[in-house]
């Protein structure tokens, strides 16, 4: 298990080099210049000048990659060239604010998801089969943002039961802070619920249908304890990944909710990023993205791997 | 579609570029838009009390004044018992610059200063600019000293008193940085301290309405202590005077203040306030009617409808000189012949931008800083009305008989970005073929309205053509000071009249009591504005804010500015 770990970090690391690598080319090696882009299409070719020389884009691009590399293994990502703030700094709040939001979203989600998956596939073609398929559908095909408005139109304008923005106000107890983070994580939960219960359903009727399970009910396993000890452990690994991918999104992805409910994570940051052409904050977004990405892919195919031993001695034997 | 539903669209399409939406997810979120909007606008109830300067709107609840030429409101007077203590959150827009008195120039930082620091003149109770650091004021005949008695008893909450040192040291510091409407009025070292409460500060020229230049309606000119060094900001050294201290300021989220103890009109009712930042009003005025914030500091009628029929509050309407101005660079490029000024001007519709924008709440522009708020506004100069025959006329006699074709850069702020795309659209017709381009409002300023560099002349370096936000004055100065007048510190039209800069020092030199010079000034200003045309000025919008009902006592200007030392939340 040891063995495997260290191959899918290291395997982690060289895509995340290769992302760097990706996305400092992309950004920085555009036809206009960055100076230009950042001062603006009427910059005179002084400022353009002074500009270049504070942020040292003369030196050759690999010059300036080497520097930007050696930075970021200081975990220095650069200043922004807006604020003229350590980047880490800049993005430190909204990285915490998205890592609240995310983990909330995903414990309301993750285990009534699997709950409703796990459930429809045992009442399979049943009445709440068919209610739990549907209601997935219906509600991972309306964005998050229109789900977000609606459910603050009813939890918070009629009912006034919930804020209806996301603003935390400052000495706000952890506990009152749940209170703030109800709607918007609700309204990524709904979206989320449809992927992930049919995920569920799909790998537990594949489970249920499975010899193992047949012969487990044979030596007299009640349908409980079939369930748990080999139908979940099996059917779950593809939702796991399914997961996985959403962790990445539930940071970096979900700018409209966050203007919806006015909170100010990664997603709003990105925007900021890219509507002001700042691009070490841009850089600096996205390789925090990437990196949840890869942490959240890698947890995953650690905890698959313990699952499923085939994974793990496919790989080292490999 | 609204700004609303713009908005929404495009994340609805940004979410489609990024592969999470299918295009029928994208067909399915964009149909409903128009219904959430709906909904959100129906989500009002009872009449709201609505108050006006005009007198045109029903005004049964809050105290609204218009003394003169300057709008202010007192938060209804509710028959609430007010508590003491609690948190008051103020919903605004996101900043857009520094945090720095001296070199701020958007309205968010105006208002987050001004609760740390404070100005010789402030706001008086319902009325017209009054007592604040200064307790009294007067000039010698001709207005070109003025003498400053100052409060007894003010300390710096870094502690130390405040004196007429730090009177001479601020205005030093605004004349170094140039930013404050003040140039070519005062120079350094024109503060003289007789006694440590006696401020003296001669003119360079004579100015009749001075202390409206030291007061809240020229939001730079607020004092700071003596050793504070150029450049410093609040969130660096917040030193002030003022009934609040700043405890935190996250740029992306919020600001917050905690009381004064010490403060020299006596601890406010309230223990702190909250100002949360908002990248647009829309989620504002939802989060008021929520009763998640207590105060929208500004919105706009097209995206607050539902505030004005909403029981649970306040909703002042103030005439005011807010206004937008496009800005033609008149020293260079396609737009240097006055009459391709003109023929753009000529081509707009302005009671269309009126109702589409503001759904009737604004007055008429005609072109000049001269508002119909201000008492010496000539009512008998023409208005301006769209003609698209003369336009084109003027266009073909300035050698483009095909139009033209120019980048009209605007932030994206309020009402701006539709008032972008409405001008390209009704220019279209006259033969301009102007492309919208909106940048977030931060980088908007430094970039295409007022660039660093060059510095000599201010603002040289402005895009040719632009559309940038104003705030309230009390008096026009600042506007003809900074915008208007030669080498002004945000002349980004780059506008240099021999005959305005005269008319100017004639309306700034009549005496306070002489009205009837400053009019016949002001008409002479009018008139050479609207003829020149180095900005166009289509409206000058009512300020609209709202206030929960369960405040009382907060006071607001329409520079963004809100005053919270005597208020408290029930």
């Amino acid at each position: 298990m040891t063995r495997y770990i260290l191959k899918r970090l290291l395997l982690a690391l060289v895509t995340l080099w290769l992302l760097v690598t990706a996305v400092y080319f992309m950004v920085n090696v555009l036809p206009q210049s960055v100076a230009k882009s950042v001062l603006g299409n009427t910059a005179l070719p002084e400022a353009v000048d002074r500009f270049n020389l504070k942020w040292k884009l003369n030196d050759p691009q690999l010059t300036q990659y080497f520097r930007y590399i050696k930075g970021l293994v200081h975990f220095d990502l650069g200043r922004s060239y807006k604020s003229e703030r350590p980047v880490l700094n800049v993005l430190g709040g909204p990285l915490v604010r998205s890592a609240k939001l995310a983990i909330f979203a995903l414990v309301i989600t993750v285990p009534i998801s699997i709950w409703a998956g796990v459930t429809a596939a045992r009442r399979r073609d049943g009445k709440l089969d068919r209610a739990i398929v549907l209601t997935g559908l219906a509600t991972s095909s309306i964005p998050e943002f229109v789900t977000g408005a609606l459910l603050v139109i009813v939890f918070g304008v009629f009912l006034n039961w919930l804020p209806v923005i996301s603003t935390i106000p400052s000495g706000t107890s952890l506990i009152g802070q749940v209170r703030y983070l109800i709607l918007p994580a609700l309204s990524m939960a709904i979206v989320y619920f449809g992927y992930i219960a049919r995920m569920m359903r799909a790998g537990s009727i594949k489970a249920l249908e499975s010899d193992y399970a047949r012969t487990a009910t044979m030596k007299g396993l009640n349908d409980r304890q079939l369930i748990r000890r080999h139908v979940i452990r099996n059917a779950i690994p593809p939702t796991i990944t399914v997961i996985s991918v959403q962790i990445g999104y539930l940071f970096g992805g979900i700018i409209a909710v966050e203007k919806v409910f006015n909170y100010s994570g990664i997603g709003q940051q990105i925007f900021v990023a890219v509507s002001a052409k700042d691009l070490p904050l841009l850089q600096g977004c996205v390789l925090i993205v990437g990196t949840i990405y890869m942490l959240a892919t890698l947890t995953a195919d650690i905890i698959i791997a313990w699952l499923n031993p085939r994974v793990r001695l496919q790989v080292g034997s490999s | 579609m609204d700004h609303v539903e713009n908005r929404a669209v495009d994340g609805l399409i940004a979410s489609q570029l990024n592969g999470r939406l299918t295009r029928r997810q994208l067909a399915t979120g964009v149909l409903a838009l128009p219904a959430i909007t709906a909904l959100i606008a129906a989500c009002g109830s009872d009449k709201a009390k609505t108050t006006s300067t005009t007198g045109a709107t029903t005004a049964p609840g809050a105290d609204t004044t218009l003394t003169g030429a300057t709008p202010t409101t007192v938060a209804s007077e509710t028959t609430l018992a007010a508590a003491s203590g609690g948190n008051l959150i103020v919903a605004m827009d996101l900043p857009g610059g520094p945090f720095d008195p001296v070199g701020m120039y958007d309205l968010v930082a105006y208002g987050l200063v001004a609760q740390c620091f404070e100005f010789l003149c402030s706001l008086g109770d319902n009325s017209d600019i009054g007592p604040g650091l200064a307790t009294e004021w007067s000039s010698n005949a001709d207005a070109t000293e003025w003498t400053f008695k100052l409060r007894e008893g003010v300390k710096w909450q870094k502690g130390g008193d405040f004196t007429a040192d730090d009177v001479a040291a601020t205005m030093d510091r605004l004349v170094e940085g140039g930013n404050s409407g003040l140039g070519g009025i005062i120079s350094k070292g024109s503060v003289t301290a007789p006694d440590p409460l006696t401020a003296v500060i001669k003119l360079d020229k004579a100015v009749g309405l001075f202390p409206y230049l030291v007061s809240v309606f020229n939001a730079q000119t607020v004092i700071t202590p003596k050793d504070w060094a150029l450049g410093n900001t609040l969130d660096k050294n917040p030193d002030g005077t003022g009934p609040w201290i700043l405890e935190s300021l996250d740029p992306t989220t919020s600001a917050k203040f905690k009381k004064n103890p010490d403060y020299w009109g006596g601890p406010p009712p309230l223990d702190s306030v909250e100002f949360q930042f908002f990248p647009d009003t829309d989620t504002q005025v939802t989060a008021l009617q929520g009763g998640n914030v207590d105060v929208v500091m500004q919105f706009q009628a097209s995206t607050g409808t539902s505030l004005f029929s909403d029981s649970s509050v306040d909703v002042s309407v103030l005439r005011a000189a807010t206004h937008r101005q496009l800005w033609m660079r008149c020293d260079t490029g396609q737009f240097a012949d006055k009459k391709v000024r003109q023929a753009l001007a000529l081509s707009l519709d302005r009671d269309v931008l009126i109702s589409t924008l503001f759904d009737g709440k604004a007055d008429l522009g005609n072109d000049h800083v001269i508002a119909p708020i201000y008492p010496y506004f000539d009512k008998t100069q023409p208005q301006r009305t769209r003609d698209i025959a003369k336009a084109k006329s003027l266009l073909t006699d300035a050698g483009f008989p095909n139009g033209l074709e120019a980048t009209l850069y605007a932030g994206d702020l309020q009402e701006i970005k539709q008032l972008a795309q409405l001008v390209a659209v009704q220019a279209a017709d006259a033969g301009f073929k102007l492309t919208a381009s909106v940048v977030d409002n931060g980088s908007f300023y430094g970039k295409y309205w007022c660039p660093a560099e060059p510095k000599d002349p201010p603002c040289s370096g402005a895009a040719e053509i632009g559309i940038v936000d104003y705030g309230h004055r009390a008096t026009p100065d600042v506007f003809l000071n900074a915008a208007i007048k030669t080498h002004g510190v945000w002349n980004s039209s780059q506008y240099s009249s021999a005959e305005l800069d005269t008319a100017f020092e004639a309306f700034q030199a009549a005496p306070e009591a002489d009205d009837a010079g400053r009019a016949a000034a002001a008409k002479n200003i009018q008139k050479i504005m609207n003829e020149d045309v180095p900005v166009c000025i289509p409206y000058f919008y009512n300020y609209l804010s709202a206030t929960s009902k369960k405040v009382s006592g907060a006071q607001t200007s329409a520079l963004g500015q809100i005053f919270l030392a005597k208020a408290s939340k029930a």
